[in-house]
């Protein structure tokens, strides 16, 4: 199965993004997402051409070959307008300023064509069966896309940016949008970053179309810098250090250090780990336990951790429980 | 620049990029790179700094080989010597 280029695009930019709330970091990758709908109409003509302007009616949106996410982010950037003609590069520039509503409906729009083709799908996330979010009726769920056609688009993009020869129309604008939505670092290590920038470079140089579009910035520094400052946060606490770190004051970083807690007081281990498995099967979680004892190691969902028996304050008394930690196995 | 090629013009081509060949296969690029630098993959090239041609046919077969003898638990020497032979 094939996907189509904003398919593509969405499937990276909305993999690990948190599916019910809408998040510093997904609203960046949603900014691009309606950047890579406008890319894809140019890519198949979708548009009428004229020099340098691009022209889209409203009564084009009958047009059966338009889908659904096209026409949701067409018409977002429509609004009570009959007809639209702009440059390439001041369209995008528009489509990224999309309103927060908008934004959710360009979600909607990209997730259900994308679950329609089995490509994304909604899973339980761990902070769901913390002790605050359980009885605070806060569910926690995130996207996960294929992981094969996830591997085959940024291994296909790779490849196309680091090999010679000619580069793809699709792929150059796959590199830009990944550029403006930050996900360079996670693609390419720093020394491929060296081999990226000169073949930036030498698109500029030849290809008119780069002229167009790499010149064009539609990302927010705040919220790049935002997204960029959770993630390291995150890998800080993910090391063997950050991890004690965190256990202490989990504050730092809640989605790794989850509080469940048990039934009743100084429960036995056997009782523990009953109470544990019982929230993590109530929450859709794929568990395995792998040893058990006073500190149980059980496998969530491809990820192990070990139960660590704890306490918080809970008001007048402490509340019993255990503390999810990862194992550290590297 | 150019347009990418649907996956159906590919599966009729003779000859496709490591791009392509990433498409067909699910391969990692970085592994098809390290197999083609090693000699398990066939290639050609006309000159030195031209893009590296696949033959198809060859090429997807040779990497289905190498991850069947992968999963049989060989290690990369022994699959070379084995293409190879």
């Amino acid at each position: 199965m094939e996907l189509r280029f904003s398919q593509n695009f969405s499937l990276v930019a909305l993999n690990a993004q948190d599916s019910l709330h809408l998040t510093n970091a997904k609203k960046v990758a949603l900014r691009c997402i309606a950047a890579a709908t406008i890319l894809e109409l140019y890519l198949e003509q979708g548009f009428t051409l004229d020099k340098d302007m691009v022209t889209f009616n409203r009564k084009d949106l009958e047009r059966p070959e338009i889908t659904l996410y096209q026409e949701t982010v067409l018409k977002a950037v429509l609004g009570r307008k009959e007809s639209l003609s702009d440059t390439l590069p001041h369209l995008l520039t528009v489509v990224s300023k999309l309103s927060k509503k908008y934004l959710l409906k360009v979600e909607r729009a990209y997730a259900d064509s994308l679950n329609g083709d089995h490509a994304l799908e909604e899973i339980p996330n761990l902070l769901g069966c913390d002790l605050q979010f359980d009885t605070a009726g806060v569910s926690m769920k995130e996207y996960r896309s294929n992981e094969e056609l996830f591997t085959k688009v940024i291994e296909n993009l790779r490849a196309e940016t680091l090999e010679e020869g000619l580069m793809t129309d699709e792929s150059f604008f796959m590199l830009w949008l990944m550029r403006e939505s930050g996900c360079f670092n996670d693609i390419f290590s720093d020394e491929e970053l060296k081999r990226v920038k000169a073949r930036m470079s030498e698109l500029f140089e030849n290809s008119n179309l780069a002229r167009k579009v790499l010149p064009v910035a539609i990302h927010s520094s705040l919220e790049i810098g935002v997204k960029k400052f959770l993630r390291l946060k995150r890998a800080a606490m993910g090391t063997p250090t950050g991890t004690g770190i965190n256990f202490t004051f989990p504050v730092f970083e809640r989605s790794q250090s989850v509080f469940i807690e048990t039934d009743a007081y100084f429960e036995g281990k056997e009782e523990r780990l009953r109470d544990v498995l019982t929230r993590l099967k109530e929450k859709g979680h794929n568990y395995t336990v792998l040893r058990e004892g006073t500190v149980p190691l059980i496998k969530i969902d491809n990820l192990i951790y070990e139960a660590v028996p704890s306490a918080v304050n809970g008001g007048r008394m402490p509340i019993h429980g255990v503390r999810l930690r990862i194992y550290p196995l590297y | 620049m150019s347009r990418q090629r649907t996956l159906e013009k590919i599966l009729v081509s003779e000859y496709v990029s490591i791009g392509e060949l990433v498409r067909l296969t699910g391969c990692r690029y970085s592994t098809l790179k390290f197999y083609t630098e090693e000699g398990m993959l066939p290639f050609e090239q006309e000159e030195e700094n031209l893009t590296r041609r696949f033959p198809r046919a060859k090429a997807v077969e040779k990497i289905k080989e190498i991850q069947e003898l992968k999963k049989r638990g060989l290690s990369i020497p022994e699959i070379k010597d084995i293409l190879l032979q």
